[in-house]
């Protein structure tokens, strides 16, 4: 008998549309958890934003991954960060992080901010990679822009994607519309992401949700725990 | 250089390198009677965004700068539908005006006051986001565009997806707060913040009469 997940209590409609869905076609995507943007003394520190917000869907994303790896579903972790050459860094996010701060590429607490390699791009103990897991590199916001990871999920036959990580409104977002775009079903999971500004956090689920999930759809871990059949 | 006051900072633009993009400004979402009136959505919070997108295009055209339309849609087939997608209902179904969000049909098209002038790109897109499974990186390319005007419906949903695509993509984004349109003010207000917020993660924003006023006087220094 193989695990299955679904219908889990969701809003706006029972996730998946298709019902239930086996763990197998099932992945679980865990955005950017690097201390950069929730650790002392990295990128989203450094710009003076309160990293409480962005570590509060840790305990969570923890306890999920934790279940997940026991059913076998597919772990995926992605990490933001360009080459330490910055061969890959756009010129106007350059620019837009030296305006404000923090300058991608430049010395910080935890090394060279955003730089592969460096202590703050690694991804946080608490939900940490374990062998076998997967793990997309990416330039962007996006999680699907310039990396492997359409690829990785369709080698492994994967259909529907369940979202956590930092920020909200940002990375999330992004990966989470691009991966709509490509016929992904979509949930993202309120309790186990997180913004620099709590309002936005508030607004980004909010838009999942309208026109009858034009993203996807919205729940927590417990939903998606309490609608797993092992 | 042309330069538009915006939100988090002046943005200074060189008009052969920027291309103005105009998103699914489609009677299906426009018109009243349409796809999106009958999801219960009030179209004249998008209606409103007609009247000075027409007055930006009027001045785009006089400067002879690169426009490029997209259309929401797909295949009379459904065949580059996802299912997921399908299983949301209406698109395929025979709306006030066709098969919703089929390409070919009266619907799909773009509203008469902004229908596209030869020589204009119009680009059909499958999803939300203008740059996948489409051209237009191609046609960016080509044009050696660096800087996007960004105008269109809906705010939070096509033009945010397709801001947040060209941004990782390094193209710069000005969006026009009154040539963008929501159907729920709160994510009219949100979406834009969204954009400028972090030093302006997403881009730039301003409105079309900056823009025009920017490009007249760059003209008149010709």
């Amino acid at each position: 008998m193989t695990a299955s997940i679904g219908p889990v209590k969701a809003d706006p409609y029972l996730w998946p549309y298709d019902g239930t869905v086996p763990v197998s076609r099932t992945a679980l995507i865990c955005i950017d958890w690097q201390t950069d943007f929730c650790g002392e003394g990295g990128y989203v520190d450094s710009m003076g934003y309160d990293i409480g917000l962005t570590r509060a869907g840790l305990p969570a994303t923890a306890r999920l991954l934790a279940h997940a790896r026991e059913l076998g579903m597919l772990v995926i972790h992605t990490r933001e960060g360009h080459d330490p050459d910055l061969s890959d860094l756009p010129a106007n996010k350059r620019w837009r992080s030296a305006r404000i701060g923090a300058e991608i590429g430049s010395d910080g607490p935890c090394g060279r901010i955003l730089i592969k390699g460096e202590p703050g791009w690694e991804i946080v103990p608490e939900v940490a990679p374990v062998a076998g897991e997967v793990i997309v590199d990416k330039p962007g916001k996006g999680a699907f822009y310039a990396t492997n990871l359409d690829l990785v999920l369709r080698t492994h036959g994967i259909t529907h994607l369940i979202l956590t990580g930092i920020t909200t409104d940002v990375c999330v977002h992004t990966t989470m519309r691009e991966a709509n775009d490509r016929g992904y079903e979509c949930l993202i999971l309120s309790d186990c992401t997180g913004a620099t500004d709590p309002s936005n956090h508030a607004a980004a689920l909010h838009m999942v949700t309208m026109q009858g999930g034009v993203f996807g759809c919205v729940a927590t871990s417990d939903d998606v725990i309490a609608a797993t059949e092992v | 250089m042309p330069s538009v006051d915006a939100l988090p900072h002046t943005f200074t633009f060189d008009p052969d390198k920027t291309a103005l993009l105009v998103i699914d400004m489609q009677r299906d979402f426009l018109l009243p009677g349409g796809f999106g009136e009958s999801l219960g959505n009030d179209f004249a919070q998008l209606s409103r965004t007609i009247e000075p997108l027409s007055a930006l295009l009027t001045a785009w055209r006089a400067a002879s700068l690169p426009i490029i339309h997209t259309r929401e849609g797909h295949l009379p087939d459904l065949s580059d539908c996802p299912p997921s997608k399908l299983a949301r209902g209406g698109i395929g179904e025979q709306g006030a005006f066709g098969r919703i969000l089929v390409r070919g049909e009266y619907g799909h098209d773009i509203v008469d006051e902004l229908a596209p002038l030869d020589g204009e790109f119009v680009v059909d897109k499958p999803g939300k986001g203008a740059f996948y499974a489409t051209e237009l990186s191609d046609i960016l390319d080509k044009l050696q565009v660096q800087k996007l005007v960004v105008t269109g419906v809906t705010t939070e949903v096509c033009v945010h997806t397709t801001v947040r695509e060209a941004n990782d993509r390094g193209y710069d984004c000005l969006v026009l707060s009154d040539c963008v349109g929501s159907y729920f003010p709160e994510f009219q207000r949100v979406g834009l913040e969204m954009i400028a917020a972090q030093g302006g993660i997403f881009g730039w924003v301003a409105d079309s009469p900056s823009v025009i006023a920017a490009l007249a006087a760059s003209q008149e220094q010709k």
